[in-house]
């Protein structure tokens, strides 16, 4: 399509960037926050172009394709490419990074160490989502653990180093199974063809036994569902989310959870199909699980941080709910799910680091009638917690219908108690609502708050106008998602003969959850 | 046939000339430290220059196996990529070592030239290790070697802890040689030989005959295992680690802990993979049993330790079993346990070299308190370490983690996956305590004591930390120059 390495350059700029700020004088500070700004929005610049040049009619083919073989005897290259389901995830990235870096004002502390981290951190976010070579997708994988580990444990609040180190070696747990599945892959397909591979599109073509599925499976599994986080690996997630400076909640929630979901659709989905079909009914009951049990702790949480921190273990539970639903429509639901759940969970974080800055407390009690003082806050607060729910209108509705439409095929009694979580997240999200917004001034400390300043709106201008977008006109990003996703179905459906259910076939299912039994 | 080829051990002649100069100029002509820094300085740099040399010779003529004099024709000496690898490896560590360490020399007045001497001797002793073809020459190499160390790690005598580590290593170490020896002798009782090569060699036996009744064979070959076991530091052969580690003067581990490494590992390769290559079904199980217990009891100890040094010292024995888990593969391990004894080596240097720092150049403990609040009294420093500690953890774009990689490959390559899956699980437990230190650095405050105290380091040491962190950051980023190197440098 086009000849120039768009990708290299869309993955390398921020990297670039870490290097700039890092020479800059130390005695100029205060010119580190605007200049990392300013580097933040050229990878945004690239994906706008990736968006704007991206076919819709390619369909489900890689394009923007970069192809470079690095190192023959280990088959490793610079094999990259963007479809349907990465290319939201990559704007979604490259959208958050300038506005949580925007939002960093507050931090005082080694600004220039925390600015190329957060730059270091963008690099392997986006070289996860354009990588189609396992061990690159891995290197960059594992490049994101560093600089949110510094991120938590340097700049972060109260139990930070035990957070940092709680998120890192879960990670790092997880990742050791990937490798080893990652690794083996290769040497599978090293033995079939005579010389090792980690092309991701050399492994599709690889013939897997059952066993060995099963164990890969596993093995790939393992590592997504603790980013993810599915329940039961979901403890560290609190604690870290909690913990992290506002930009490290922004990013951990908006880009590094999609990681886990993200590792799911495009690797464990595409190779192992038969096990996936096998496992499917397991991780969409554990989906539900955790669907209903973050939302039932979310309820109780006494600190705003850690709840929104819990809804995200319900949101994405949603979201490996639709992905292993296995129907076009629970896998477009998951896809864009993880886009809608970047954009409003950035958004609620952003909002409580701003009230954070003001009065340095996360207690739901310390607040209450913040509406008078603050109106415009409210305001938006609530139109994110709206977004959240799932109102129709906005962008969480569209996912979340998908997923409950496509996995209601698949699992319909999981789908009805899944369903449930959409009406806990109303009660958790307006239940904080009302405690910290409504009624009268209950705090005096409270009383002299300001209202959002510029720098703010700016910040949450651009986030909720996607908001708006993508919830009464999804159509453009579906139209995108889909042919990807269908070829994800066709090629389970082609290897297993498992049946995607259908509307219309709804007779044919059994009416317990285990559509996917033969 | 009569010529001697001078080419195969030129590195050792330069090393003992260097030696004796130094020594000479010390004693008989009263020159300083900065004679011996030229002297030691050219003959290293020479010495690797030669390793340059004779990798171009063996690209036009091939490997070639140097024989004693025409009566015996007892193959001694091999040149081939594999021991023209390990032996510019050894010396690179050796030089980068004595130059990271070099304030100790200093500190040492008179007897400053002794050690950079013994430096010298014990590099040529490894080197000797790495090239020989025979199993005799090799116990020389590894005594040369061994003893010299012995003498440095009590160099700091008016430390009780300095004498305890060097009493505790020669002890320990020389029933670790006596192993090793009476593993020669076994196998020349099993195969009439104590060369590798050459006609008479274990390898033409092998390919001639089949043992039927290997008894003596595996007992020689389970006696070397361990007497080279002990000195890589391998499970259960590691107990003495932590203690010398910790005891010996600090600026001087960096040589005894990486540099015997490297040379006990490429003993340890050619013995294996080449002179019993044919019983690999034998000896392979009993390495990767080694391997295992390496890679956990290191790791578990490790986290236990309070002191940076033993906590070094027992990390290094789970990198011993990774190392292992390469060997397992036999030959085809062998690039993959290059690569990680590469890098690893110059981690392990520059790591001890930043203990050194904090802790003095002729200082033993290391306590891990004394790490906290690095970044705010020397952010280079504290940079440096975390750079090494997630090498050492195997993090992406570090050398730790293409080495890793390529041992997994290996180990799983040659049907070892329960072995990589234990290793790559105790390296998450691992980056436990690797990153206790970036906590320590990073996280927290220093003590308010020292907090204004300034870290001193000489231009010496903070050159060869230098040289250790962008080998590290930039074989992590680009290893394949590194990699085509170590996929040829195979033995004979």
């Amino acid at each position: 399509m086009v000849d120039f390495p768009v990708i290299a350059l869309l993955v390398l700029l921020p990297a670039i960037g870490a290097v700039v700020v890092g020479l800059l004088p130390k005695s100029r500070n205060e010119l580190v926050l605007p200049i990392t700004t300013a580097i933040s929005m050229l990878p945004l610049a690239v994906a706008l172009y990736i968006l704007w040049e991206f076919s819709a009619a390619d369909g489900a083919a890689f394009q923007f394709s970069e192809s470079v073989v690095w190192y023959e005897p280990w088959g490793i290259g610079w094999n990259v490419g963007i479809d349907g389901i990465s290319l939201l995830l990559i704007v979604l990235t490259a959208v958050l990074f300038p506005l949580s870096i925007l939002a960093s004002a507050s931090v005082t502390k080694d600004v220039k160490l925390y600015m190329v981290s957060m730059l270091l951190l963008e690099t392997g976010l986006l070289g996860v989502f354009v990588a189609l070579d396992l061990l690159l997708f891995f290197v960059f994988f594992e490049m994101t653990l560093v600089p949110m580990y510094l991120l938590i444990g340097i700049w972060g609040s109260g139990n930070r180093v035990y957070a940092a180190v709680k998120f890192f070696l879960y990670t790092a747990f997880g990742s050791a199974l990937l490798l080893t599945g990652i690794v083996a892959l290769a040497v599978m397909y090293g033995n079939d063809h005579g010389s090792l591979s980690f092309a991701f599109q050399d492994l599709l073509t690889l013939q897997i036994s059952s066993t060995a599925q099963t164990w890969l499976f596993l093995g790939f599994g393992i590592a997504f569902a603790i980013k993810v986080p599915l329940f039961p690996f979901h403890t560290w997630l609190p604690d870290a989310h909690t913990e992290a400076p506002t930009a490290g909640s922004v990013i951990l929630a908006g880009v590094l959870l999609k990681l886990g979901t993200y590792g799911f659709v495009r690797f464990n989905l595409t190779l192992f199909p038969e096990a996936t079909v096998d496992f499917a009914p397991w991780l969409a009951g554990l989906a539900v699980v955790g669907i209903i049990y973050g939302a039932a702790v979310a309820i109780v949480q006494p600190d705003v941080k850690r709840l929104v921190a819990y809804s995200s273990v319900s949101h994405l539970g949603f979201i490996v709910l639709g992905t292993f639903a296995l129907t076009s429509q629970g896998l477009q639901g998951g896809v864009i799910q993880m886009v809608n759940h970047g954009l409003t969970t950035g958004a609620l974080f952003l909002l409580i680091g701003m009230i954070y800055e003001r009065r340095h407390t996360r207690q739901i009690a310390d607040y209450g009638g913040l509406a008078n003082v603050m109106p415009l806050y409210a305001g938006v607060f609530l139109f994110m917690a709206f977004a959240s729910i799932g109102l129709p209108g906005l962008n969480g509705f569209i996912g979340e219908f998908k997923i409950l439409l496509g996995s209601y095929l698949a699992f319909p009694v999981m789908a009805i108690l899944a369903a449930s979580g959409v009406v806990l997240a109303a009660i958790y999200l307006l239940w904080a609502y009302e405690r910290m917004f409504t009624g009268p001034v209950t705090n005096d400390a409270n009383m002299g708050l300001k209202d959002l300043n510029a720098r703010e709106i700016t910040i949450l201008v651009p986030i909720a106008l996607l908001i708006v977008l993508l919830g009464i006109y999804p159509k453009p990003a579906l139209e995108r998602i889909e042919p990807a996703v269908e070829n994800i179905i066709e090629r389970i459906e082609d290897a297993t003969g498992h049946e995607t259910p259908e509307f219309g076939d709804m007779d044919d299912l059994p009416a317990a959850t285990g559509g996917h039994s033969p | 046939m009569n010529e001697i080829a001078f080419l195969p051990i030129a590195a050792e002649i330069l090393l003992l000339g260097g030696a004796v100069l130094i020594l000479m100029a010390a004693v008989t002509l009263n020159l300083g430290p900065r004679t011996w820094a030229i002297i030691a300085g050219t003959t290293l740099g020479l010495s690797f220059l030669v390793a340059w040399v004779q990798w171009w010779r063996i690209d036009d003529v091939g490997s070639q196996i140097h024989y004693t004099g025409d009566f015996l024709r007892t193959p001694m000496v091999v040149m081939d990529y594999f021991s023209v690898f390990g032996g510019g490896l050894v010396i690179a560590a050796g030089g980068i070592a004595l130059l990271g360490g070099w304030r100790l020399v200093g500190s040492l007045e008179k007897r400053g030239a002794e050690y950079v001497a013994l430096v010298l001797l014990a590099v040529a002793g490894l080197h000797i290790m790495v090239i020989s073809a025979n199993l005799i020459l090799m116990f020389i190499g590894l005594e040369t070697a061994s003893i010299a160390l012995y003498v440095v790690a009590g160099f700091t005598r008016d430390r009780p802890d300095s004498d305890e580590a060097a009493i505790k290593y020669f002890l320990l170490g020389s029933f670790a040689s006596a192993l090793f020896l009476y593993g020669i002798a076994l196998t020349y009782a099993a195969t009439g030989s104590t060369s590798i090569y050459g006609p008479t060699g274990i390898v033409a036996f092998f390919a001639e005959r089949a043992i039927t009744e290997p008894g003596v064979l595996l007992i020689g070959i389970a006696l070397m295992i361990v007497g080279l076991g002990f000195k890589v530091s391998a499970a259960p052969f590691h107990q003495w680690a932590p203690d010398v580690y910790q005891g010996a003067p600090g600026a001087a581990v960096p040589l005894m802990a990486s540099g015997v490494k490297i040379a006990g590992f490429a003993a340890m390769a050619r013995v294996l993979t080449v002179a019993f290559d044919a019983s690999i079904s034998d000896w392979a199980q009993v390495i990767s049993a080694l391997a295992a217990l390496s890679v956990v009891v290191g790791t578990l100890f490790a986290i236990a330790q309070s002191d940076f040094k033993r906590m070094l010292a027992y990390s290094g024995v789970a990198h011993a079993g990774f190392m292992l888990t390469a060997l397992v593969a036999g030959q085809s391990g062998v690039p993959g346990l290059w690569f990680y004894l590469g890098t690893y080596a110059f981690q392990l240097i520059g790591t001890f070299i930043i203990a050194s720092i904090i802790s003095g150049a002729a200082g033993g403990a290391s306590p891990l308190d004394s790490y906290r609040g690095l970044a705010k009294r020397s952010p280079v420093l504290a940079g440096a370490l975390a750079v090494l500690m997630l090498a050492m953890g195997g993090i992406p774009l570090t050398a730790g983690f293409v080495g890793k990689v390529g041992v997994f490959a290996a180990a799983i390559d040659a049907g070892y996956l329960w072995l990589a899956i234990v290793g790559l699980v105790s390296a998450v437990a691992g980056l436990f305590f690797y990153l206790r230190l970036i906590v320590l650095a990073y996280f927290n405050d220093p003590d308010p004591a020292l907090a204004d105290e300034p870290i001193t380091a000489p231009r010496s040491s903070r050159l060869a930390l230098a040289v250790c962190v962008s080998f590290t950051f930039l074989f992590g980023v680009l290893p394949w120059p590194l990699l085509n190197l170590t996929s040829e440098a195979l033995p004979l």
